[in-house]
């Protein structure tokens, strides 16, 4: 960045120097007197300030920028899977512990990675905001004379004509003037430039990518991500508690969330049914009702993945689905101690074969658990039950039933989808298949178990993120600025007249351009010379190029 | 909606013709190395850089075939040639090349410089593109939506517009002799698309049923097409100039015949820049309208997806790629080299990612 714009500036850059060279015995450069460590921390800080705004070592952290990004696609990521994450440390107990230490499981929230970027975009600030002095003074100054030789330059072209010096560079100029060039005349030449908005494009981009940054800490710091599973024909408030998961930025409180109330109505989806791709699904729909305040009007919406709801700029999303069978445990003493749906987690997604648990802590005599499995499409496949088809066309559901103390009054926090068997016994039941209806009936009066039926769930991500329209802004931004600094080129055209040896006038045309990234100058130059010809010549005359 | 069988093996027929007339075409490219040496006037097109201009190089290219060819072209359409009979002629060219509107026709070379066996590989190529575009489009027409939804439908639809970008070069500047080197690759690429992850045409998952669609993957399939004609640039680049260094340096050098029949390395190095100038913007869009989508299907605008990421490392390596050509010291081989780790992290992501890394993007159709 920085070296592209101290190319081959000739004019302005001398013009540069002197200036410079006038500022110069302000700044204690040419014979220090005897470097006090002040002075030599100064040089330093100059030094070091020099080295992270140049373009090699932009370049070099771009690199790292990139380099530092592979684990974190590589390995689980907490941020994003922390079921992954647990499951690596199981397999690989000794290792780690040590990719934990080094932020290796939360890569794009490592001090590391984050030292990276903001070098780079000190960097990137370092070299945009004295170029963007640099354009403004560029905005009001004239293009440098003609050199002496125009001939020397990359594209250059005479012509012979029998018009007067004068004539043939007032015909140039015309020509250049309508083309919208900057002019600058002088003692037979003429100098033109254009195609300023390049630069202004190129500080575009690296402050737009400044402002995302900015934009992305701003959702980070302001926003907050929540998730809630909803069993069809349940209702949730949007509370910290009433959340499986709460991710809140930086500065949100419990109280800023918006208080709305989501109803789950229905949840339906459709399959594929036949033909190679058969079991694969085609639609989801979450049929709700939602009210955005307590007291507010009831309002339906047909929720589908891609097709959010925003409730007060609040977005809620359909991000999973699944089975709750529901169950109904009659306990030893004959009481009715649960009477509801258990979310089955799907653990494939062919068949979607869900798993899960029921735990019935109020049994008595004792408390009760059962691991289970949920078949939508139940199929015997050689001795074992498999699910064959995701929609719930034969469903079974199997179950493990335990005795015992479920361990819920102390210890850790338990798992709503786990089982600790420590304290608990396996019943010896016939491990059969349940169907709607059916039930199981535990032994030694422990109790009964009845598969009452089952409903669907769908689970919700819920985000509130302030920093997505300034997020757009600057990339939309970055992307007008990528295609100026691409597509428009900057460059000079110079024009030379004087009398040749036989009288006529020879007129020397130049052309440069200081960056042309999608090429077609020569194409540009070509043209212009050619309407220079036809301008100063008449379109009768015998121009001659070389 | 249900999918158009008849529709979806007519596109399977048409794309199994297009890799026929590909490779009827690569060996057509390569019969012009083989045999076609002679029949082509080939200095205007090596020895002229592309700085000479309108007349210039018309006369230019007829000092060059009268045998000055080492001489730098550039030198030559600076000299003034006074004599009358040179200026007439230079005139008529000037008039021609104002008439058509297109400067210095001369330094691109015309179809009719062109082999026999280079204007036959060039029609099998077209021919082909047409029939590739026309499977891409049943193909489309069978499942009434874009057709690149599924790994198989991206890779043909990738390597169609590779083939259309290179038949752009071959219009705009006439390098003729890279012919073979574009369409092998994409002759083994289609070749393994339709062997390896053939899927039969579907319906989309609910997720990916969106008009973003063709928005996001629309932007990705034109950039990846046009990284890919990047790469073989660089690749052909880096052989290239290994050549002239050694030829420079007075070192034995093999197949020398077949490098004078190339674009210089300057001239490929060009070619290859001004390639990925075309496809980054378009990758940048690319990513911006999947983060657009990201936040409308899964709540957010970016999350680090294995994708997404791998997407980012490979912005941030052609980025590095675009800073590096305006950097001393780093131009030239380190450049392409450069480059040539984009299009890797390119195909890892396409992939690697897809096919070995689970993530929000997995919808290859390849379980």
């Amino acid at each position: 960045m920085t070296e592209t714009s101290r190319m081959t500036e000739t004019g302005a850059a001398q013009a540069e120097a002197g200036q410079q060279a006038s500022l110069e015995p302000t700044s204690p450069a040419p014979t220090p007197p005897a470097p006090s460590s002040a002075y030599r921390a100064l040089g330093w800080l100059r030094w070091g300030w020099r080295q992270l705004t140049s373009m090699r070592t932009a370049l070099i952290l771009l690199f790292l920028l990139a380099v530092a990004s592979v684990p974190g696609s590589l390995l689980p990521q907490q941020g994003i899977d922390p079921a992954a994450v647990q499951q690596y440390y199981t397999s690989h107990p000794g290792l780690a512990p040590w990719l934990a230490r080094l932020s290796l499981f939360n890569v794009f929230a490592a001090p590391w990675f984050a030292a990276i970027y903001l070098l780079l975009f000190l960097s990137l600030a370092g070299c945009v905001v004295p170029r963007a002095y640099r354009l403004a003074r560029s905005a009001r100054a004239l293009p440098p004379p003609a050199p002496r030789n125009v001939a020397r330059m990359p594209q250059s072209v005479r012509h012979q004509t029998g018009q007067d010096a004068a004539a043939a560079l007032a015909a140039a100029t015309a020509v250049l003037q309508r083309r919208k060039f900057r002019l600058r005349t002088g003692d037979g030449w003429v100098s033109a430039e254009k195609g300023y908005r390049r630069e202004l494009g190129n500080l575009l981009f690296h402050l737009a990518l400044l402002g995302l940054l900015g934009a992305v800490a701003l959702g980070g710091v302001f926003g907050y991500k929540a998730n809630r599973l909803l069993v069809s024909g349940t209702s949730f408030a949007n509370t910290v508690t009433a959340l499986d998961e709460y991710h809140p930025g930086r500065l949100v409180s419990s109280a800023d969330l918006q208080p709305f109330t989501i109803t789950l109505n229905k949840f339906a989806a459709s399959y594929v049914t036949s033909g190679q791709l058969r079991g694969q699904p085609s639609s989801f729909n979450a049929y709700l009702s939602y009210s955005a305040q307590p007291g507010a009007a009831s309002q339906r919406y047909d929720l589908r993945v891609n097709h959010p709801l925003n409730v007060d700029g609040v977005k809620v999303y359909l991000i999973g689905h699944g089975y709750a069978p529901v169950f109904k445990v009659t306990d030893g003493a004959g009481k009715v101690v649960f009477d509801q749906p258990v979310p089955f987690i799907a653990v494939n997604t062919s068949g979607l074969t869900s798993e899960g648990v029921v735990k019935v802590p109020d049994a008595k005599p004792d408390q009760l658990g059962f691991a289970g499995v949920f078949l939508p499409t139940a199929v015997d496949a050689g001795g074992t039950l498999e699910s064959a088809f995701p929609a719930p066309l034969n469903p079974r559901v199997s179950l493990i039933s335990y005795q015992g103390n479920l361990g819920m009054n102390s210890g850790p926090s338990q798992s709503v989808y786990s089982l600790n068997t420590a304290g608990l016994t396996e019943l010896p039941v016939a491990p059969r298949p349940l169907a709607p209806g059916q039930s199981i009936k535990l032994p030694g009066g422990a109790g009964t178990l009845t598969f009452t039926g089952y409903r669907q769930w769908a689970s919700l991500a819920i985000t509130y993120d302030p920093g997505q329209v300034p997020a757009l802004i600057a990339g939309l931004a970055a992307l007008a600025g990528l295609l100026l600094s691409f597509f428009i080129r900057r460059r000079r055209m110079f024009v030379r007249a004087h009398p040749g040896p036989d009288g006529r006038t020879v007129v020397d045309v130049g052309g440069l351009a200081r960056s042309d990234p999608a090429g077609g100058f020569d194409e540009e130059f070509a043209r212009l010379a050619e309407e220079f010809r036809v301008a100063y010549a008449g379109e009768t005359s015998e121009g001659k190029t070389d | 909606m249900a999918i158009n069988q008849g529709l979806s093996h007519l596109s399977d027929h048409f794309l199994m013709v297009t890799l026929v007339l590909y490779f009827l075409a690569v060996l057509a490219f390569a019969a012009d190395f083989a045999f076609g040496r002679r029949s082509l006037a080939e200095p205007a097109e090596a020895a002229v850089p592309e700085l000479v201009t309108a007349g210039a190089a018309g006369a230019g290219a007829a000092v060059a075939a009268a045998g000055a060819a080492q001489a730098s072209a550039a030198d030559l359409a600076r000299a003034t040639v006074d004599s009358a009979t040179v200026d007439s002629a230079t005139v008529d060219s000037a008039k021609a090349s104002g008439r058509t509107g297109r400067p210095a026709p001369a330094s691109r070379p015309s179809l009719r410089d062109a082999s026999f066996w280079v204007r036959a590989g060039l029609g099998l190529t077209v021919l082909g593109v047409i029939a590739h575009m026309a499977g891409v489009v049943s193909r489309g027409l069978a499942v009434h939506r874009v057709p690149w939804g599924d790994m198989y439908e991206f890779i043909i639809a990738v390597t169609c517009v590779a083939v259309l970008f290179f038949l752009g070069l071959m219009i705009r500047y006439r390098p003729f002799r890279l012919g073979l080197f574009f369409m092998a690759p994409i002759v083994i690429i289609i070749g393994l698309a339709q062997t390896v992850i053939y899927t039969p045409a579907g319906p989309l998952v609910p997720a990916l049923n969106s008009y973003w669609l063709a928005i996001h993957v629309t932007a990705i399939t034109l950039a990846t097409g046009t990284y890919v004609v990047a790469a073989v640039l660089a690749v052909v680049y880096l052989v290239a100039d290994r050549h002239a260094r050694r030829v420079a340096a007075g070192l034995p050098v093999r197949n020398g015949e077949v490098f004078r029949l190339l674009p210089t390395p300057e001239r490929l190095d060009q070619f290859a820049y001004r390639t990925v100038v075309f496809a980054f913007p378009l990758w940048t869009f690319g990513i911006m309208a999947g983060a657009i989508w990201a936040d409308e299907a899964w709540g957010r605008y970016w999350g680090w997806d294995p994708t997404e990421t791998w997407a980012f490392i490979t912005w941030v390596v052609y980025a590095c790629f675009l800073h590096a050509r305006v950097t001393a010291g780093w131009r030239g081989r380190r450049a392409a080299y450069i480059q040539l780790v984009g299009f890797g992290c390119l195909l890892f992501n396409l992939l690697g990612v897809s096919l070995f890394i689970t993530g929000l993007h997995s919808y290859a159709g390849l379980s």
